[in-house]
C-alpha cells in the first residue's frame, strides 16, 4: 500500500509543529508502507518564499516530492484580507481569496495529486486551514485522511472549512477538545476519525545533575521548552512567575529553552539558556520540578508529553481548551486561569512533593497508555484498516 | 490544619487523594479557596501618621528686642547699634526659621507619601477588577463557545431537515407529475376502450340483425 503525506513544509530544519508531527508519523509508518511526501519548496511560514531548488529529495529514507509556490505571501495584503473576513460579511469568494493568500500557493503540487490519484492509496493531508488540504481534498476526496491539527481560533468556522470538514474518508484528530470542536463545526460524525496526537520518545537516560552542573543551575526550577513568544503566553508566565517570587519570597528559579523573539526580563532567577541540543532539554525536564506551559493556542503541546514520559508535573494555561483536557484526562498537571490561580497551583505544586510524584506518575501511565510510538502506529494502522474494510 | 489568609480568615486545606488524584477537584478547591480571600490592599506607608507633622501655627519664640535694664544697658544698646546691620544674618542663624522650612518639607513628604499610597491603592484596586473581569471574561467565552457549539449544532441540523424536505418536496413534486401523466395515459387508454366497447356493442348488434334475418 502507498501512503502520500501532504503538508505545507517538509524538512529536517523545521522543528515544530504540524510539519514536524508529519515528519515523525511519515518516518515511523514507512515500515508498514510504502510512503512519498509531497510538498511545497518554502521553509519560512510567513511569506512562504521557495527555498529548496530541488525537485526531489530523500530525508531519513523518505522520497519527498517539491513543488514551486508560485507567489509568495504578502504579509500586509493576507492580514488585511483575514481582517475582513474576520470581521465584515462576506461571501464564499471571499475566503477562498482568503485561502489563496493564506498560501503557500502550489497548484502544481494539486494538478500533481489530481494526475496521481492512482498512484497512492491514501493521501494523508497534515493542517486544514492551508491551501494544499483545501484543494488536495477536493480533488481526491475518497482517499483523503485528514490531520487537521486545528486550534479554537476565527479561521475553523469559515463556511469553506465546514465543507471541507465534510469530504474527507476519515480523520486523526490530535485531542477529544479538537474532534469536539470540528465536529460541532459541521457535524460531521458519520466520518470516521480516531483521537491520535503524535508519538514521544524520551531518552533511556537523563541526568538534572548534569544539566544543573553543565549550565550553573542550582536550587528547585520550573522549566519552560519552547518558543519563547506572546503568542506562547510567555509574558504572561514572567509576570506571574515575578509577582509570584515578590509576594511569596520563594527561590524556585525560572529556566528557559527555546529561540526567543520576546524580551526577557532581567532577574537573577530567570534564566534563559537558548535553543539547547535534545539531550540537554531531556536533561533540564529531569531536572525541573515541573513543567509550565503558558500557551493560549495548542492543538497538541509535544514537550507537554514530553514531559509526562519524564514523570515530571505540569502547569499549564487554562484558557487553552486542549491543555486543560489532557490536564483533566491525564491528572498530571494543574492549570491556572489568572494570577491568583496561578500562584495557589504554583504554590501547591512546589510546596507538595507527594503531589508532584503522583502527577509525575499519572503522566507518566498516560502517555504510556496514548502516546508511545507503538500506540500511535496501532491507531493509524486501526484507521486505514477500518477504511480498508478490514 | 487550616491556614490563615492575608484577611485573618482561616482557609481550607487543600485535600488531595494522593492514590487517585482528581485534578477537577483540586481546581475547584482552589479556586473556591480564592474566592474566599479578601482583596489585599496595598501597603499603607507604616508610620504615616508619625511621618506627618501637623503645623501648630506657633514658633519657639526668639529672644526679645526689649533692652534690658541697667548699668550695661548703655554699652549693650551701642553694640546692638552696631549690629543692627547684621540682624538679618544674625536672626537667620538664631531664630529657628530652618524649622518652619523643615515642616514644609515634611508636610510635603507626608503629601508625596500619601499621593504614593493613593496611586499604589488605584493600581490595585484596578487589578483587582481587572482579574474580576479577566475571569468573568473566560466564564462568557467559555459559555458563548458552548453556545455557539450548540447553535452551529442546531443549525446544522436544521440546514440537514430544510435538504431533506427540499429533497422530499422535490421528490413529491415528480411523483405527482408521473401520477398525473399516468392518469392521463390511463384516461385516453379509457377513452378509447369505450369507443372500442361501442363499437363492439354496434357490431353486436349488427351481428344479431344479421343472425336473425
Amino acid at each position: 500500500m502507498k501512503l502520500a503525506f501532504v503538508v505545507q513544509r517538509y524538512g529536517l530544519e523545521i522543528n515544530g509543529g504540524a510539519e514536524l508531527h508529519c515528519r515523525w508519523v511519515a518516518e515511523h509508518l514507512k515500515k508498514y508502507f510504502d510512503v512519498e511526501v509531497l510538498t511545497t519548496k518554502a521553509v519560512d511560514y510567513i511569506t512562504w518564499k521557495n527555498h529548496y531548488p530541488a525537485n526531489e529529495d530523500v530525508i531519513n529514507g523518505i522520497p519527498v516530492k517539491r513543488f514551486g509556490v508560485t507567489r509568495a505571501r504578502n504579509p500586509e495584503r493576507f492580514g488585511r484580507i483575514q481582517n475582513f473576513i474576520f470581521h465584515q460579511e462576506h461571501g464564499e469568494e471571499d475566503e477562498l481569496k482568503w485561502l489563496e493568500e493564506e498560501g503557500p500557493l502550489a497548484p502544481a503540487l494539486i494538478d500533481y495529486i489530481k494526475t496521481h490519484e492512482s498512484a497512492y492509496d491514501y493521501f494523508i493531508f497534515f493542517s486544514y486551514r492551508y491551501y494544499h488540504s483545501y484543494w488536495g481534498i477536493r480533488a481526491v476526496p475518497r482517499k483523503s485522511i485528514l490531520v487537521p491539527t486545528a486550534e479554537r481560533d476565527p479561521v475553523v468556522h469559515l463556511r469553506i472549512f465546514k465543507d471541507l470538514f465534510r469530504k474527507p474518508r476519515a480523520f486523526v484528530y490530535n485531542s477529544e477538545e479538537e474532534r469536539r470542536m470540528i465536529h460541532s463545526v459541521s457535524r460531521n460524525e458519520d466520518i470516521p476519525g480516531d483521537v491520535v496526537g503524535v508519538g514521544t520518545e524520551v531518552p533511556e537516560f537523563s541526568s538534572g545533575d548534569r544539566f544543573r552542573r553543565t549550565h550553573q543551575v542550582d536550587g528547585d526550577y520550573i522549566v519552560y521548552v519552547g518558543r519563547i513568544d506572546e503568542n506562547k503566553g510567555c509574558h504572561k508566565l514572567f509576570e506571574y512567575f515575578l509577582k509570584y517570587k515578590k509576594e511569596t519570597g520563594s527561590a524556585v528559579k525560572l529556566v528557559l529553552i527555546g529561540s526567543t523573539i520576546l524580551k526577557i526580563p532581567s532577574h537573577h532567577d530567570i534564566v534563559y539558556l537558548g535553543f539547547l541540543p535534545e539531550q540537554d532539554k531531556f536533561d533540564a525536564i529531569d531536572g525541573a520540578v515541573l513543567l509550565a506551559m503558558p500557551s493560549f493556542y495548542e492543538s497538541l503541546s509535544m514537550v507537554t508529553l514530553e514531559a509526562w514520559a519524564m514523570g515530571k508535573p505540569v502547569l499549564a494555561n487554562a484558557r487553552c481548551e486542549v491543555l486543560q483536557g489532557q490536564c483533566l484526562r491525564s491528572r498530571g498537571g494543574l492549570y491556572y486561569a489568572d494570577y491568583a490561580e496561578f500562584r495557589e497551583a504554583l504554590d501547591l505544586l512546589l510546596n507538595t512533593p507527594r503531589l508532584r510524584e503522583a502527577m509525575g506518575l499519572n503522566g507518566r501511565k498516560y502517555y504510556r497508555e496514548n502516546y508511545t510510538w507503538e500506540k500511535i502506529e496501532d491507531k493509524y494502522l486501526g484507521i486505514i484498516r477500518g477504511l480498508e474494510g478490514g | 490544619m487550616d491556614n490563615e489568609n492575608p484577611g485573618g480568615v482561616p482557609e481550607p486545606e487543600i485535600r488531595i487523594d494522593y492514590e487517585n488524584v482528581d485534578v477537577a477537584d483540586i481546581m475547584a478547591q482552589i479556586r473556591a479557596r480564592i474566592a474566599l480571600r479578601p482583596p489585599v490592599p496595598p501597603e499603607e506607608p507604616a508610620d504615616l501618621e508619625e511621618a506627618a507633622p501637623v503645623f501648630s501655627g506657633s514658633y519657639p519664640e526668639g529672644p526679645s528686642e526689649e533692652p534690658p535694664a541697667g548699668g550695661k544697658g548703655r554699652a549693650k544698646r551701642i553694640l546692638l547699634k552696631i549690629m543692627r546691620p547684621f540682624a538679618p544674618v544674625i536672626k537667620l542663624l538664631v531664630l529657628p526659621v530652618n524649622e518652619e522650612l523643615v515642616r514644609t518639607v515634611r508636610v510635603l513628604d507626608h503629601t508625596n507619601k500619601k499621593l504614593d499610597y493613593l496611586s499604589a491603592k488605584f493600581d490595585h484596586d484596578l487589578h483587582q477588577s481587572a482579574a474580576g473581569l479577566d475571569r468573568r471574561i473566560i466564564q462568557v467565552d467559555q459559555a458563548l463557545n458552548q453556545r455557539i457549539d450548540e447553535l452551529a449544532g442546531r443549525l446544522s441540523t436544521t440546514m440537514e431537515t430544510v435538504k431533506l424536505l427540499h429533497n422530499l418536496s422535490h421528490n413529491l413534486v415528480v411523483e405527482i407529475t408521473k401520477l398525473k401523466i399516468e392518469h392521463e395515459t390511463l384516461k385516453s387508454k379509457v377513452r378509447v376502450m369505450e369507443k372500442d366497447f361501442e363499437m363492439l356493442g354496434r357490431r353486436e348488434k349488427a351481428l344479431e340483425k344479421e343472425v336473425s334475418s
